[in-house]
């Protein structure tokens, strides 16, 4: 394998070279230049990341061109795939898990007759522009969340302070800070003792 | 140092991870994220498979062991723990193991953790027994031992004992079905 393929995967190539809508705060380290491939965000800045913020080799910033994400500084980003087609905030200190999924919106339409023109628009050769409208709410995340392995954060949820999602867990709903989830359908479990 | 034959990815086999005869591990970027520091960090046995995007995300008390003709199609298994998988078990798809619900590679753990003396723990943290089948997307935290023979349904989230020939699925999971 050449150097620079190499280099590639492991964290040491060059960050400079990320699209300018892109914002990365001091000390930041992360693994895999192909997190970044589907940033496709017309917005600026498209993407904010905090300082010292570790985005692991799982990561994929799936970024519409009306997206935007941010990610508050010390976090960890191991395995998220965000599907942003409006806004997703991440908070300080927060640690998203191995194969987490984050959507703020369905990307495809409810109604089947609009969701066959949604095929048509999305066909190699489709006209994208013919796609129908779909709704998109923003997903907001806390400081101090820890969200589990395998866990789907949907569409509207914000996620309050210190909250603990568990592993798999699936989030259609607010959970309040200091909460602990579990679940498909996440449901919360009765608080921890110290 | 050994290295393996097929790889792609440009780095030696861990001094303390052995393969065994007839065995195939897909490539040593398996150990990206790899810190055991213990005298057998993996061991596969002979006639496994450990297969594309498998990972063995080790914290230094890390220790993996894998029996005789087990698949793994490409797990991820993040641990500072001990952690044995027995012969013929069968692991699909984007299944995870790992000490908690939170898991992290070890570079992105801050603190060293409590009472720790460089010695893995005898009793393992996850135990798989022997020709057990852990379904598509499954997340098995510590405490999971999954008895002999039994199945594991996809996606079903599991941190308790499970006996023998049972079915166990769902999030949280159940035991859906018991055997003899």
């Amino acid at each position: 394998m050449s150097d620079k393929v190499f280099d590639d995967i492991v964290g040491s190539w060059d960050y400079t070279t990320l699209p300018p809508n892109v914002r990365v705060g001091q000390g930041c380290w992360f693994e895999r230049r192909g997190s970044f491939a589907r940033l496709k965000s017309v917005q600026d800045p498209g993407l904010i990341i905090g300082d010292r913020v570790q985005v692991f080799t799982w990561t994929t910033f799936n970024i519409e061109p009306t997206g935007r994400v941010e990610i508050g500084d010390d976090s960890i980003l191991v395995g998220p795939v965000f599907m942003c087609a409006g806004r997703i905030n991440v908070g300080r200190r927060v640690i998203l898990s191995y194969n987490v999924t984050i959507a703020d919106s369905d990307f495809h339409p409810l109604d089947p007759q609009e969701r066959r023109l949604d095929a048509m628009a999305n066909a190699p050769f489709g006209d994208r522009s013919l796609r129908p409208h779909v709704i998109s709410r923003p997903v907001v995340i806390g400081d101090d969340v820890h969200v589990g392995i395998g866990a789907i954060i949907l569409k509207g949820v914000t996620i309050g302070h210190a909250a603990r999602i568990g592993a798999g867990a699936v989030v259609s709903r607010d959970v309040p800070a200091g909460a602990r989830v579990e679940g498909n359908p996440a449901r919360p479990l009765p608080p921890q003792g110290p | 140092m050994a290295t393996l034959e097929h790889d792609w990815f440009p780095q030696p086999l861990p001094e303390n991870v052995s393969i065994g005869q007839r065995s195939w591990l897909y490539s040593t970027f398996a150990f990206r994220h790899f810190h055991s520091r213990q005298a057998s960090g993996v061991r596969i046995g002979n006639d496994s498979g450990v297969y594309n995007g498998s990972f063995f995300d080790l914290g230094p008390q890390g220790e993996v062991e894998i029996g005789n003709f087990c698949t793994l199609v490409g797990a991820i298994i993040c641990s500072n723990r001990r952690i044995v998988i027995h012969d013929y078990v069968f692991i699909a798809h984007e299944v995870t193991l790992a000490d908690d619900a939170f898991g992290r590679p070890f570079a992105a753990v801050s603190v060293e953790p409590a009472g720790t003396d460089g010695r893995a723990a005898i009793h393992p943290a996850i135990e798989i027994g022997e020709n057990a089948w852990i379904g598509a997307r499954a997340i098995l935290l510590a405490g999971a031992r999954i008895g002999a023979g039994s199945v594991v349904g996809a996606a079903a989230v599991v941190d308790f004992a499970v006996p023998p020939n049972s079915v166990v699925a769902g999030n949280p999971a159940r035991i859906v079905a018991s055997g003899p």
